[in-house]
């Protein structure tokens, strides 16, 4: 019969490093992210052509075209998908691994 | 529910409690209208539909390129499911095969979310009886699962792996040597986990409580562990293999119990993890080479996609997944229907419910694994 | 006169080493899941947040019932975790005896009961029936184990006249007579069901009927309801430690130790029981059904009664 099968490991588990971090409190503290991991985007203007293409695969609209047919990027409506990357024939769109993406703002919030 | 004749004996001490649709007990909004008298339970009325997102309509606005990542967006723990079923409808309508790497790759997506939503449900499970450790353990050994996940699709949670006509990003040789390494360790866990479910006190609040004879599942039409606990042997893996089940199908079994209450589910979801490591361990062996997804760009893909209409079914961690699409030949969706598989299951709750007590009413809710923003997309 | 003057000056104290105990078992409760767990001090943020926000009465709630109770059940709580505690400072007299104590942390949890389901709420009504049941299956157990204790010292239920005995007898109660022994293992396993913890703690099950009696209660009035808990679990676990496990006595006296190196050790030795008795089965049991939790206590009932006839006969 088994009853309170978890004592041993709750026991040692006093002793041992905890599982989590102290994320926002300590300042440093956090986890790494992978190199595939998609954060906010970074946008090479010179080799973008102005074929539009990630404008038609965006699923939230989040790409909108500027007056001299390269294109602007509102991070607030990106869902991080990863299709616009994909699409683009001239690799001129990338992802990095920046995920505190904070503004007191919506006007800072573009990549153009 | 409305139009039946309930017949319910008005004493003076008959409760109406209304368990959501904010209750501590549920992950997400329903609202069941529980009849009690003192602990005892009379009759339950079902009401869903609040996280309605109206995700039906919106994908008649979108192309089908749009449509794999809002569909995608249905379910936080299924969603590799979602996005299969509805990439292997479009490649039914349109006629393309993927290659057979791509179908495996798939298929070991597939099984690791399986995986990480039977552990996940395992926590949830452990958290309704009270047993916060066993949450917290649970759940640590999920976090090794979606380190696997970041690593390999860029996302824990939504992963975007697959586009029509394959997936997205390749998986290298160390990957998947990680991938095999990692299936020891959760192994091991896993086993823990089972021995921890043994323990007398979790035994107590599990067994006898929900039960569900078969005859009554197979007339409410259940589906997934919910209906194999019940002794039903419906497993559309091997009823009517998608991806690259075909070619896996001596490298697990079904899993099916007889025992019919919420003990029987939890075993049967402990057991299809060490199933679905067994098929993540073949996989891992033999992955064959070739290119991932097709050479043509995806928006001529999805004009070349023709008019028609397709059913496909996937068997998602909780029971079988059905889309139903109607294209309209220039790369838009003129209807889509989803049928989930709580929508299914929640209909079975009543019969399990009457005549219980209230201590019995987050195990029997949780032991379905409920998934309301599926349910009420 | 000088009683009232000793009871006030150790409410402060009661206050701040209850909600100090609470802190550590939140945080060996933490460390034993593999988390970093609040700060110890986390109660005391929590009491002042609490008394910043607003409390809102519902309509259907008897609402003079429900404002009071939970002032008197905090009162009641922190007087019986004052009692042992002011009793080392008086060598002369008592305070308070056994029954007094006892009675007031049983006030306390009935004061709980009446507030919480005078709030017209129907999970505080379940709740209401839980704990009336859960308070009949452990109470009794509770106090025979402790008159089986008075019946050995002399037959007299002061307080300081069981210390004074196991002073004179030179060892801990529960080391030296079998009959307290098992009076000290029924004593020690209502613990968890008097102090309202996993597997126990049926009537403010957070899953199954949303926290019970405590569901309509916000601001000032939670915070002296966990208040009122986190007292009754200090006084509990102190009294356990004295009553049975007397450690000064066995260093012979309290003239060469100081008042306060002795109300150290005390605390001390509270504070591990309290590990043994609340933290650790928090941690690895889940929580029992009402029928379950009654039959389960109805087995502590004859080895109580056992340990009364023991120490009458002579043991």
């Amino acid at each position: 019969m088994k009853i309170g099968y978890m004592l041993r490991d709750a026991f040692w588990s006093l002793f041992k490093k905890p599982a989590t971090v102290q994320y926002l409190t300590k300042h440093g503290e956090g986890v790494p992210v992978t190199e595939r991991y998609r954060g906010k985007m970074v946008y090479d203007r010179d080799a973008c052509i102005g074929c539009l293409l990630c404008i038609r695969t965006c699923p939230s609209g989040a790409i909108t075209v500027t007056d001299e047919r390269k294109v602007m990027f509102r991070v607030d409506r990106c869902i991080f998908c990863g299709q616009c990357m994909e699409t683009c024939p001239k690799d001129a769109i990338g992802f990095t691994s920046d995920f505190e993406i904070v503004a007191l703002g919506r006007e800072e919030l573009v990549v153009r | 529910m409305a139009g039946e004749t309930k017949e319910v004996e008005y004493g003076y001490s008959r409760l109406i409690i209304p368990i959501g649709p904010v209750h501590p007990a549920l992950k997400e909004p329903v609202h069941f209208r529980v009849s009690v008298r003192r602990e005892e339970i009379i009759d339950v009325d079902l009401r869903l539909s609040h996280a309605h997102r109206a995700i039906e309509a919106l994908a008649e606005t979108r192309n089908l390129v749009q449509n794999m990542y809002l569909m995608e967006r249905i379910c936080g723990i299924c969603s590799h499911s979602h996005t299969t079923c509805f990439t292997q409808a479009v490649e039914g309508i349109g006629g393309i095969q993927p290659s057979e790497r791509a179908l495996h790759i798939r298929t070991l997506i597939f099984e690791l979310e399986r995986i990480h939503s039977h552990l996940l449900w395992l926590g949830v499970m452990a958290y309704e009886i009270g047993f916060d450790t066993l949450f917290m353990y649970t759940w640590h050994v999920r976090e090794r699962i979606l380190d696997l996940f970041e690593e390999t699709t860029g996302g824990r949670v939504h992963h975007s792996m697959n586009t029509i006509g394959g997936v997205r990003s390749d998986l290298t040789a160390d990957m998947v040597e990680k991938i095999a390494a990692s299936m020891e360790r959760i192994e091991k866990d896993t086993r823990y986990i089972l021995n921890v479910f043994q323990d007398k006190t979790v035994e107590k609040r599990l067994s006898g409580v929900g039960l569900l004879d078969s005859r009554t599942a197979k007339e409410l039409c259940t589906v997934g562990p919910t209906a194999r606990a019940s002794g039903l042997n419906m497993d559309i893996r091997k009823d009517d293999p998608f991806a690259a089940y075909e070619s896996l199908k001596d490298s697990f079994s079904v899993v099916t119990r007889t025992g019919a209450d919420s003990y029987a589910r939890t075993e049967v979801r402990i057991y299809e993890v060490f199933e679905a490591i067994n098929i993540i361990r073949t996989i891992a062996d033999k992955l064959p080479s070739g290119d991932i997804s097709p050479e043509e760009s995806i928006l001529r893909l999805i004009n070349k996609i023709p008019e028609g209409e397709m059913i496909s079914r996937v068997e998602a961690p909780r029971g079988e997944l059905l889309y139903y699409i109607k294209t309209d030949g220039e790369g838009g969706i003129k209807r889509l229907k989803i049928r989930t598989p709580t929508l299914a299951n929640v209909l079975a709750l009543r019969h399990m419910l009457v005549g219980g007590e209230i201590a019995d009413i987050p195990v029997v809710v949780a032991s379905i694994d409920p998934c309301l923003s599926c349910t009420n997309r | 006169m000088f009683i009232l003057m000793v009871l006030s000056a150790m409410c402060p104290v009661v206050f701040i080493i209850s909600l100090l105990f609470e802190g550590i078992d939140r945080k060996l409760h933490a460390r034993m899941q593999k988390r970093i767990g609040p700060p110890i001090i986390q109660p005391f943020y929590d009491f002042v947040k609490l008394f910043g926000k607003e409390s809102l009465i519902p309509v259907t709630a008897a609402s003079g019932i429900n404002i009071a109770s939970p002032i008197l059940a905090a009162a009641s709580s922190i007087i019986a975790a004052g009692i042992p505690l002011a009793s080392f400072a008086t060598t002369a007299g008592a305070i308070g005896d056994l029954i007094l104590i006892l009675f007031l942390l049983a006030a306390s949890s009935i004061m709980i009961m009446v507030g919480g389901s005078s709030s017209g709420n129907p999970f505080a009504a379940i709740g209401f029936a839980r704990k009336m049941t859960m308070m009949v299956s452990y109470e009794v157990p509770l106090f025979i184990s402790v008159v089986s204790l008075a019946i050995k010292s002399g037959f007299s239920l002061a307080y300081n006249d069981i210390i004074q005995f196991q002073i004179q007898l030179g060892s801990c109660f529960a080391f030296a007579f079998p009959s307290a022994a098992i009076a000290m293992i029924t004593f020690l396993t209502c613990i968890p069901a008097a102090a309202g913890v996993v597997p126990f703690d049926i009537p403010e099950a957070k899953t199954e009927v949303a926290h019970g009696l405590l569901i309509e209660y916000g601001g000032p009035y939670l915070a002296l309801l966990k208040l009122a808990k986190s007292a009754t679990n200090f006084a509990l676990t102190f009294l356990a430690f004295t009553l049975f496990f007397y450690l000064p006595a066995i260093f012979k006296g309290n003239s060469s130790l100081g008042y306060w190196a002795i109300l150290a050790l005390c605390v001390a030795g509270a504070l591990v029981i309290m590990f043994l008795t609340i933290t650790v089965p928090r941690t690895i049991f889940a929580r029992l059904k009402i029928g379950q939790a009654f039959k389960f206590n109805l087995v502590l009932l004859p080895l109580s009664i056992l340990s009364l006839v023991l120490s009458i006969v002579g043991m």
